[in-house]
């Protein structure tokens, strides 16, 4: 293929077997173009862009406010990441301080949806492999997880907790909130330990994981591939580190070296115990003082960009401000470099292991499914 | 034999079917019970999936499945079912007289019909889910214009022919291994062998026999882990997807009913009691069935999706530890 996707050598593949827009192996629409020859794999096409909503152009005027209430609204899964990067990106730009405890909140709020998050991944990557009863374990344990963010948020998906200058007074921890916090988090820690120790100790199950979907190091690299599917190619790359929010807390990054769908699986489980061990930190932690700083005025600012990482890898935000509105407004979620990395992994594999392979890097296709190109005909 | 026998051999036959069609309407509820238990759900009501579902959708509208020869496409699960009749009749004493339609021959020749069909229904159906997007691939670029499109089902096909060739070898090396201890094709003579010299089952050719079998019956249902015919990972339903309304009915009363016939043919071959409402041991038949399902619910509840890869090596060793079964039924 030259620059412009033009077919410049002749290849012959005689079979296509296009999956999707709807699919019971996918949770959202895509299509995939499997090409194929004696059920192998030897190219495949992913094409987004089935629910394309322009949440930027909607964004666009928008008092920065309603825009950053808005942002939550792109993903059902990371919704907290989206609103949290667009409030940091206005935060940023009017130069506002938040208050420690309020970012300490903010932190369980992100650890608490990485857990969700990277559970839905197993559950899911569980159901994509055909055993549901490990879907279904993985979902009983997510389950305290999702009553904890709906206790913190009042909500299981729309959270709404950070807000320019800290989080909303609702989302504020109290004694008896800490507790349950702790001890869901114990209960999750002793659940995901004994589900991964079973789960790895299946040998049909690692029959069906190891040595598939196979992404090398170099093409991860290259393909700008991003979070736990980079990490699972042995790249030590967490952009939590580079975070100024996350300085206080100590956490290890998982990388793995085969970048096959057996590392993805076991990136994300062993970045459930760190997880678990932010947030224990962020509540022993917690710091005395008001969750919110309202002391600040609203500025014109040229476009402000910021990147933080979320569950499924790094996350783009930017806008300018203009008498209070927002301008210019682009976002870059981690799948949609995931995905095109995705198209190499599936590569070679026997066609049943093709959606597997896809899968592995966690796609998130409303999250991705703002980012079209459009070329005119 | 007198009018008077034939009759009553009729009402046997007869109402042995008619058992069988009852339990076996009670048998997929079991399993998803099963499913259900172990991964800690309530689960369907027993009789959903079975029978309740069937009789619902005998009540809705039929949709003509995008097919070359819808006609075909539609009878082929009335064909199932009409084989799978047959394979319960050829185990029931009373059908011991017509000696080569009761042989472990007509019993291999129907279950390779039965898995033929999934060969024609895959080849027969087009679903839209294999439809190519209303508008040229642009965004990608389209890599490859003129490739020819292949539907899911055929796909399936594809995979029946290739069980066909090698997936169902652990059912008829365990059928073969009865033959081979009775010294016998035909299934009168391997039940009066068992009853003289007590069940197969209780010898190390029978016990390694049951087990082979007990893998080729899932292979042959389908079932998880051995469900590439129809895995949810690509082909979603494979042969099956296209059947709507009384048809899909169709499919669900086969699946359910050749539980029980796959599982009384083994209790015909491995312990010398065929199906026969006469008798009080068809409630030995009607517990093996029970064993059965239970036992294939919790294996599939365990299991991921097998691909080939899988499957190969564990069909090669299952179909050896088949040959080591009959080698031992020779000493």
């Amino acid at each position: 293929m030259d620059e412009d996707n033009k077919v410049t050598k002749k290849q012959v593949i005689e079979t296509e077997v296009p999956l999707g827009t709807v699919h019971s192996a996918a949770i959202e629409p895509y299509r995939v173009r499997l090409f194929v020859e004696d059920e192998i794999v030897k190219d495949a096409e992913i094409t987004v862009g089935v629910n394309h909503r322009g949440v930027e152009r909607i964004m666009e005027g928008l008092p920065v406010e309603k825009a950053n209430s808005l942002t939550e609204k792109i993903c059902g899964i990371c919704s907290n990441s989206h609103i949290w990067n667009s409030v940091l990106v206005a935060e940023k730009a009017l130069g506002i301080e938040v208050p420690e405890r309020a970012l300490y909140i903010r932190i369980i709020m992100e650890e608490l949806e990485r857990l969700h998050s990277h559970m839905l991944y197993l559950a899911h990557g569980s159901e994509v492999l055909g055993h549901e009863t490990f879907a279904m374990r993985v979902f009983y344990i997510r389950e305290t997880v999702m009553e904890l963010l709906r206790m913190i948020g009042g909500n299981r998906v729309q959270y709404g907790v950070p807000i320019i200058g800290g989080i909303r007074p609702r989302a504020e921890l109290d004694q008896m909130r800490i507790q349950k916090i702790k001890d869901g988090m114990d209960f999750v820690e002793e659940k995901i330990t004994e589900f991964a120790e079973r789960f790895v100790s299946d040998p049909m199950v690692m029959s069906r994981i190891t040595g598939v979907g196979i992404l090398k190091k170099e093409d991860a690299i290259r393909l700008s591939a991003t979070g736990p599917t980079l990490r699972a190619t042995g790249v030590d790359i967490d952009l939590r580190r580079d975070m100024p929010e996350y300085d206080s807390f100590e956490f290890n990054v998982i990388t793995h070296d085969d970048g096959d769908v057996k590392s993805n699986l076991l990136v994300r489980v062993l970045e459930i115990p760190e997880s678990i061990k932010i947030i224990r930190q962020a509540i022993d932690h917690l710091p005395e003082g008001k969750i919110t700083n309202r002391s600040w005025e609203m500025e014109d600012a040229p476009v402000t960009k910021n990147y933080i990482e979320v569950p499924r890898g790094k996350l783009y935000h930017s806008y300018s401000l203009d008498d209070g509105r927002v301008r210019n407004v682009i976002v870059r979620t981690p799948s949609i470099t995931n995905i095109g990395a995705m198209e190499y992994a599936c590569i070679g594999y026997h066609i049943t292991d093709a959606q597997l392979a896809i899968v592995q890097c966690d796609p998130c296709f409303t999250c991705t499914d703002r980012a079209i190109q459009i070329i005119q005909i | 034999m007198s009018i008077t026998d034939s009759l009553v051999a009729f009402i046997a036959v007869i109402g042995t079917l008619i058992v069988a069609f009852f339990v076996s309407f009670w048998l997929p509820g079991i399993e998803r019970r099963f499913h259900a238990r172990i991964q800690q759900r309530i689960g369907p009501p027993l009789s959903t999936p079975g029978i309740m579902a069937p009789i619902k959708f005998f009540f809705k509208e039929v949709i003509n499945p995008n097919s070359p020869m819808p006609g075909v496409y539609n009878a082929l699960p009335i064909i199932g079912l009409i084989i799978t009749i047959f394979l319960l009749m050829i185990t029931m004493p009373q059908l011991y007289v017509l000696a080569a339609f009761t042989s472990v021959i007509a019993l291999v020749g129907l279950l390779k019909v039965e898995e033929i069909l999934y060969m024609f229904m895959g080849s027969l159906s087009q679903s839209v889910l294999s439809l190519k997007m209303p508008f040229p691939d642009i965004v990608k670029g389209a890599k490859y214009p003129g490739v020819s499109r292949s539907f899911v089902e055929e796909l399936s096909s594809m995979r029946a022919f290739r069980l066909i060739a090698f997936g169902s070898f652990p059912i008829y090396i365990a059928i073969f291994v009865t033959v081979v201890i009775a010294k016998s094709i035909y299934i009168g003579d391997i039940v009066s062998y068992q009853q003289i010299h007590g069940p197969i089952l209780f010898s190390l050719a029978g016990i390694l026999g049951a087990i082979v079998f007990f893998i080729g019956f899932m292979i042959l249902l389908n079932e998880y882990p051995f469900a590439i015919l129809k895995t949810k990972a690509d082909v979603i339903e494979g042969p099956l997807l296209e059947y709507a309304a009384k048809y899909r009915a169709y499919v669900y009363i086969s699946r359910g009913f050749l539980i029980f016939v796959l599982a009384s043919i083994f209790a015909t071959l491995f312990l010398g009691i065929p199906p026969n409402i006469l008798s009080w041991t068809i409630l030995i038949n009607i517990a093996v069935t029970l064993v059965f399902t239970m036992i294939m619910a919790t294996v599939s509840t365990f299991s991921p999706i097998f691909t080939f890869k899988q499957f190969y090596p564990l069909v090669a060793g299952v179909s050896m530890i088949g040959i080591l079964a009959i080698i031992a039924s020779f000493l």
